[in-house]
């Protein structure tokens, strides 16, 4: 019985094939590594019957995996009659590489050429007689998943399996390296080491260590293993070898395969000339997010405080009403009422809003602009002295902060990688966004864009302000260079946008059920006791830990007790402080709105003061643990609490001085 | 061309595959197999950011809303910047 191998690219195909083949239905997967060990299977054709061997993927024959040892063992041991190399159309340049490695070795090989379906779908054409004669091996298109062509193949592999092999063309490597593969092709063809030698000759100029240790073990005199010496300079002409084995491949598939030239691909390079320039680069970043703000507005205006907030007021009333009816204790009637629903309902009220900021934020995330954002940061950052990559954790912390810091771990130099963590709580998390919006709507209703953009704007400056200033004192050392790639631009999908922003939502109100809820719930017990004293009030534990606090903001505008008690829940987690304002506020006024509450209690400029005391103040609890555990220390995990403090009070209260001075309060 | 291609991707600010292609004049399938052959060969290395978004996050609930972009960035290796250091040296002997 004959035995024929399947060997080509991971996902090429080569399982569907042998599905195809046997009947049989191995498992097949669109990704690669499928297959990690060989399949065996049988079929019949024409009256004969024929073993078919199914091996992993592998992108070359050397032995740099597991994969790539155990086809090559197979091709070299298993002594196949015939090796199926099914190449993939779409990626033919890539695919080849293999085939050129199988004739090399003096297997029988022939092509099947599969996913034609897709290749024609991508409009590539091929001249399949010039490109068999330029190969030296027989090529036969297929669509395996479709059983399209299979009969030709099968019809190919049997006569080749009857014929002698004719594998003609060799690749040049260069009069050199030619020279030497001769040479050590004489001195190998007279041992019997059992395999071609011109193959093993090239792989001795590899620096394959397998081949290496199998040619030492056939006896050598001192003068040919003198010969063979310079192979020993381990992988010296590897780089030289693959090379003309894609010079060779450049050059049969120049002139056979026909690629559309896809105008996607020149549209993404103008763009990105633009894009990524020098000096435009930065500004149109700066464009982008403040449109992606100002549409955030302009889609979300009328969800603002207003229809959402009155529904969730009537609701509350309605809810505490039906408490009272059902003689329910009065302070469950006004935990629900003013702890719950005043809480985190005012959160609640500005879902949708942040649910379309992050909404755009994918659509970016998902055309590709996003790595051009990073890429056009990456060459401010250098300039400052600091690592690009650094930038990339600060996008994921505009998310949240903890991964943020977890992805600084891609940073390699540690210098690098401690600045990216004490930099990174200024990228403002999504958590704080409902403060803004609490401000914006109380304030600036018709400039929310531009203030959201100004926030997030001064959060990326303080960092990289920051960042400089660590580099030059707490880490000197050298920058380290990378280089991004740029992917081509995407349509973003709706589908895509859709699910996400539904992954988002979802997960929000879940998560905002219970740890809002939780926080609400404790600091509403600290909000009514002791009993006796008005709830809500200063005289409430809650007041009097806000009294105690409340003195240190004076120097910003804000030295009320409720606004001190709103940024010591912060520390807890962001997400509670406008739940915790919401409670304090209506609390203290049945039924009172926390927009309007906000308005009387704070002014434009004390406002601003508050907002960016938010920004940049310490981060929430989990940030802190976070940072302890990446740097394995207490100390800088108290270092970032205390000095991000320092750092959004000293702003806060820059900004009311000097606001004050010019007569803005 | 392999050779020439890591001094590119060296001396470049970044990598665009198809800016590449339009470098060499090959389609870019050709240059992603080149790219992906000098990582293999441990020339290049390449790093794709973490997939962090479906960490705990401190039961934070703005987990979702966090970024998706994979950024992959590409590093000469050790061993690529010996190679381009014997070139330079080969190319400034008289
Ligand atoms: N469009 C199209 N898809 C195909 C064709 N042949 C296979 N596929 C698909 O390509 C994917 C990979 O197929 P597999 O057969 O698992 O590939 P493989 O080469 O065995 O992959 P590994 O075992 O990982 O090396 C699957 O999703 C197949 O359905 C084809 O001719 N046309
Ligand atoms: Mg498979």
């Amino acid at each position: 019985m004959y035995t024929i191998a399947l060997v080509g690219n991971p996902n090429s195909g080569k399982t569907t094939l042998f599905n195809a083949l046997t009947g049989s239905n191995q498992h097949v997967g669109n990704w690669p590594g499928v297959t990690v060990e060989r399949k065996e299977g049988k079929f019949r054709f024409k009256d004969q019957f024929y073993k078919v061997v199914d091996l992993p993927g592998t992108y070359s024959l050397g032995a740099f995996s597991e994969d790539e040892i155990i086809a090559r063992d197979f091709i070299l041991k298993g002594d196949p009659d015939l090796v199926i190399n099914v190449v993939d159309a779409t990626n033919i340049e890539r695919n080849l590489y293999l085939t050129t490695q199988l004739l090399e070795m003096g297997v029988k090989v022939i092509v099947a050429l599969n996913m034609m379906d897709e290749a024609e779908q991508r409009k590539i054409s091929f001249d399949l007689a010039n490109l068999s004669v330029k190969l030296g091996a027989p090529i036969v298109p297929v669509v395996a998943s479709r059983r399209k062509g299979i009969e030709q193949l099968l019809e190919t592999a049997v006569s080749s399996i009857e014929k002698q092999l004719d594998y003609k063309v060799f690749i040049s490597y260069g009069r050199e390296l030619d020279g030497k593969i001769a040479r050590i092709e004489k001195v190998l063809a007279q041992k019997e080491v059992g395999y071609p030698s011109h193959w093993l000759a090239i792989k001795l100029l590899e620096g394959d260590e397998y081949v290496l240790d199998l040619v030492s073990e056939s006896d050598l005199s001192p003068r040919e293993l003198e010969l063979l010496s310079f192979s020993r300079q381990n992988g010296a002409y590897e780089l030289e070898l693959v090379d003309k084995r894609y010079e060779f491949i450049n050059q049969i598939t120049g002139s056979t395969v026909f690629r559309p030239q896809k105008p996607v691909q020149i549209k993404t390079d103008k763009i990105d000339k633009i894009v990524t320039h020098k000096y435009l680069g930065l500004p149109i970043f700066g464009l982008i997010m403040l449109g992606m703000f100002q549409l955030t507005f302009v889609l979300g205006e009328d969800l603002l405080g207003d229809s959402v907030a009155d529904a969730i007021g009537i609701f509350g009333e309605y809810a505490e009403a039906l408490l009272l009816n059902l003689n329910a204790p009065a302070w469950l009637g006004s935990f629900v009422a003013n702890g719950v629903i005043g809480g985190v309902g005012a959160v609640v009220e500005f879902v949708p809003l942040i649910v379309i900021l992050y909404m755009l934020m994918g659509v970016l995330e998902d055309s590709g602009y996003m790595a051009r954002a990073a890429y056009v940061m990456d060459n401010v950052m250098r300039s400052l002295g600091l690592q690009g990559k650094t930038f990339i954790p600060m996008i994921v912390g505009f998310g949240c902060n903890v991964p943020g810091i977890m992805a600084t771990r891609t940073l390699e130099s540690k210098k690098d990688r401690m600045i990216a963590i004490l930099i990174n709580p200024f990228m403002s998390c999504g958590a704080k966004l409902p403060i803004y919006l609490v401000f914006i709507a109380a304030f600036f209703p018709n400039n929310g864009g531009l203030v959201l953009f100004l926030v997030y704007s001064l959060g990326i400056l303080i960092a990289l302000l920051m960042g400089k200033i660590f580099g030059e004192t707490l880490f000197p050392g050298e920058v380290s260079h990378f280089i991004m790639e740029l992917p081509p631009y995407r349509k973003p999908t709706l589908r895509n946008v859709v699910r996400n922003m539904w992954d988002n939502v979802s997960g929000f109100l879940t998560r905002a059920g219970t740890t809002i809820f939780a926080v609400v719930s404790s600091l509403w017990v600290l909000a009514v006791l002791p009993g006796g004293v008005q709830p809500y009030g200063p005289e409430s534990f809650l007041g009097r830990i806000g009294l105690l606090i409340a003195p240190i903001f004076r120097p910003a505008g804000f030295g009320n007790w409720q606004a001190a008690v709103g940024l010591f829940s912060g520390i807890a987690a962001k997400e509670a402080v406008v739940a915790t304002l919401g409670m304090v506020y209506a609390g203290v006024e049945e039924g009172a709105e926390l927009v309007a509450a906000i308005k009387a209690a704070f002014t434009p400029l004390t406002a601003a003061s508050f907002m960016i005391m938010t920004l940049l103040y310490t981060p929430c609890a989990a940030t802190i643990a976070t940072i302890r555990k990446e740097t394995r220390s207490n100390v800088w995990a108290l270092f970032t609490a205390l000095y991000t403090f320092l750092i959004g009070w000293v702003m806060a209260v820059l900004v009311y001085q000097v606001g004050s001075f010019l007569g803005f309060a | 061309m392999l050779k020439e291609l890591l001094k590119a991707v060296r001396d470049g600010d970044y990598v665009s595959k198809s800016a590449l292609a339009e470098q060499f004049a090959r389609p870019v399938p050709f240059i992603e197999a080149g790219l992906a052959e000098l990582v293999r060969m441990d020339y290049l290395q390449e790093s794709e950011n973490l997939q962090l978004c479906d960490l705990p996050c401190g039961k934070c609930p703005y987990t979702g809303f966090c970024s998706q972009t994979p950024f992959k960035t590409i590093t000469v290796t050790e061993k690529g910047e010996r190679l381009l250091r014997t070139l330079s040296y080969k190319e400034t002997r008289p």
